[in-house]
């Protein structure tokens, strides 16, 4: 039998530079603590992802390991596609953002092609990378809340007309650091470039996230409120240390 | 013991340029003074920042000075521990020495350190940071360098851990002729990186977690040709031997290599090595890589294994690295966390420790510890959590402690900045405990034991360390 709730970690042995398993852990707590039942499964090189994936998570890797993992990626965009069409919960954060894009071009001008899941295209400058806490409001699926986490990433990304950003930044960088966007959204498809990691900081946005994933099992209802009295207050320590 | 070196001797140069470098000299002690008694900082760094700005080529004259030369510890982590295991044999040794304090590891500390060397002073051992290793190497010129590990760590400051080998590599390309690099062998990202300056290698076995990597390993493909690798023992993290079923590739093989015998939680650990049983009394595998790593330099010294491992069977722990200290008819032990890689290998070893009453989690999130906190996700606290101790969230981001504990399955006591409500928490949920376990980020660390002693002492303490 399947469970209410199929977590797909991509690649959990290579993109794992910047806690993203904290972001695993905070969908997989927030819907056992509703009752539902959970499979977490992690996917990597040659691994073929369940059909019955509700949500699929890809983090961040350095450099080297991005450049281990970006054949075996691209052989997945008719999986990926046919999950996204069938409105699966896609979120890349950081590496696994820029991936969703069209395309990544390197700091020596060598161009790397995207999953074109996100209308989304990234350029890296030479040595130049954005580090810093970040504050963000966000606008997801109709919803508005805050988001705080922590931005390290040396590309820039610009968002095409089909994708939206996630955020308008408040405090930080954001997706280029110009035009005050952060992340993006695409029907069920996401990417951000905050770490913390972004779930367990941000349980608004996890929530969001679940209700999403959950929508087949929660039949129109909404998810039962949590006590994120712990959360919050992690949330505006990380808010007021930002500002 | 002069014939420990087979090295050219040098004195300590009396004439013009000994005059000028006992006048900066002066200066900077005085600098250094005025610094404390206006509180503004420890004191530690500020006359050899100084004394590097007057004179640049202090330093470099300073350190030639020293008649049988310079060690540098560099890498993630086991610096300090490193470092001090290396002067403890030279103490032995009736060697003298110069060292940084622990956390002086920068350009700033190395001149401190230099401006304070007694005359007749025969040696130079310092603690590196990674970042400022490729720009003191040419100045120390260094007879030994050693090669601890590359984790993770501050990746707001680093970005990327290759780029960490890279830097090590750097400075491995810019040592003298006929200096000697001691590294890891059981860290293949390390090792690969400065494998060109045919380093001498130290290792771990006899001891296994599982072939199944943890989140806080580093992800290492096959140094040749990429593919995955088949770890044949793995120690800690990414750290093990492994190869590569596609091409053919190997770990190297060290010249010594610590075989576990025994772990006794944080009393210590007892491992065979160079033919010969040592019971080192501070525990967890990372203490046998450091002792192995030690054990290996100095024997690059002249120094005999069997003459090392006595001095290490006496091992005192430094600041913070598996210190204990009295506190109201309590032991605290201090741990210092700041990767994910150190932090497991750490609870790990407290989980496994029945004696522990509580842990306090203390975590900060200043310039020096990393403003990123986002490692303690991919640390295993679910090991702390499962066994059942009670665990204080402290630090400033004692909130994000309390929010990972309780996603590790945890129901952690309520979260407390303070450093001394912290520790009280600790007390009160262990009254029948002796021994209360603190780990603490590097400023959470400072901040315990300033809360621990008045600042006097700790001014004092540091500037005797």
């Amino acid at each position: 039998m399947t469970s209410d709730l199929t977590l797909v970690h991509l690649y959990p042995d290579l993109l794992r530079t910047y806690g993203d398993r904290g972001n695993v852990l905070a969908l997989h707590r927030r819907a056992e603590w509703r009752g539902f039942t959970v499979s977490v499964v992690p996917v990597t090189r040659g691994e073929p992802i369940p059909v019955e994936a509700n949500i699929v998570l890809m983090g961040g890797g350095t450099d080297r390991v991005q450049e281990m993992i970006a054949s075996d990626l691209l052989l997945r965009r008719p999986e990926l596609e046919d999950l996204a069409a069938r409105e699966t919960v896609l979120l890349g954060v950081c590496g696994g953002y820029q991936f969703l894009g069209r395309s990544y071009v390197a700091a020596d001008g060598t161009a790397m092609e995207g999953l074109g899941l996100l209308d989304a295209t990234t350029e890296a400058p030479e040595d130049d990378r954005i580090i810093g806490r970040v504050v963000a409001e966000a606008s997801l699926w109709g919803q508005s809340f805050e988001l705080v986490g922590f931005e390290n990433h040396g590309g820039r990304t610009v968002l095409g007309p089909r994708a939206t950003p996630l955020a308008s930044v408040v405090h930080g960088s954001g997706n280029n650091g110009t035009d005050g966007q952060e992340g993006a959204v695409q029907g069920t498809v996401m990417g951000t470039y905050l770490h913390g990691p972004v779930l367990p900081a941000n349980p608004r946005f996890a929530d969001a996230v679940l209700t999403r994933a959950l929508a087949h099992a929660l039949d129109g209802a909404v998810l039962r409120p949590l006590d994120d009295s712990l959360e919050e207050a992690a949330h505006r320590t990380a808010v007021t240390l930002a500002r | 013991m002069s014939s420990f070196l087979g090295t050219e001797r040098r004195t300590l140069r009396a004439g013009a340029s000994g005059t000028r470098d006992r006048l900066v000299a002066r200066v900077a002690r005085m600098a250094g003074w005025l610094s404390r008694v206006t509180r503004m900082g420890a004191g530690a760094t500020v006359p050899g920042r100084i004394v590097h700005r007057l004179d640049p080529g202090f330093i470099r004259r300073r350190a030639a000075a020293l008649p049988d030369g310079i060690v540098v510890v560099s890498g993630t982590n086991g610096k300090t521990t490193t470092a001090s295991m290396v002067q403890s044999v030279l103490r032995s040794q009736g060697i003298s020495f110069i060292a940084n304090p622990t956390g002086s590891n920068l350009l700033g500390g190395v001149a401190n350190a230099l401006v304070e060397a007694a005359p007749g002073t025969r040696m130079g051992v310092f603690e590196v940071d990674e970042a400022a290793l490729p720009r003191l190497v040419p100045l120390l010129k260094p007879r030994l360098l050693i090669l601890t590990n590359v984790f993770r760590d501050q990746l707001d400051r680093f970005g990327e851990p290759e780029r960490v080998a890279a830097l090590l590599r750097l400075a491995c390309e810019r040592l003298p002729d006929g200096a000697t690099v001691v590294a890891n062998a059981d860290d293949i990202q390390l090792w690969s990186a400065v494998q060109a300056c045919d380093p001498i290698g130290f290792g771990v076995s006899g001891i296994s977690v599982s072939s199944d990597s943890g989140t806080e390993a580093e992800p290492v493909g096959c140094p040749s040709c990429g593919a995955e690798l088949e770890f044949t023992h793995r120690t800690l993290a990414n750290l093990g031997q492994a190869r590569c079923e596609r091409c053919g590739w190997r770990s190297a093989r060290p010249r010594h290599r610590a075989r576990v015998v025994a772990t006794a939680g944080l009393e210590g650990i007892v491992f065979e090595i160079a033919d010969e049983i040592v019971t080192l009394p501070v525990g967890g595998v990372h203490s046998a890589y450091n002792a192995a790593a030690a054990i290996t330099a100095v024997e690059v010294l002249g120094i005999p294994a069997g003459a090392a491992i006595g001095a290490l069977e006496e091992y005192q722990p430094r600041f913070g690295r598996a210190e204990e200290i009295r506190f109201e008819d309590h032991t605290l032990w201090l741990g210092l966390i700041k990767n994910p890689a150190g932090a497991t290998v750490l609870t790990q070893q407290v989980a496994a420790d029945r004696r522990v009453g509580a842990v306090v989690l203390s975590v900060n999130d200043n310039d020096a510890d990393g403003q990123d906190i986002s490692w303690i996700w991919d640390a295993d606290f679910e090991t702390l959590v499962e066994s059942g101790m009670p665990l204080v969230p402290g630090g400033r981001r004692a909130d994000d402690v309390a929010v990972r504990l309780r996603y590790a399955g945890g129901q952690p006591l309520p979260a407390q900045r303070d450093p001394l409500t912290a520790l009280r928490a600790a007390l009160d949920a262990a009254p029948d405990h002796d021994l209360i376990v603190v780990l603490a980020t590097y400023t959470a660390m400072l901040d315990i034991r300033e809360a621990l002693f008045d600042r006097s002492t700790r001014v004092q303490d540091a500037a005797t360390a």
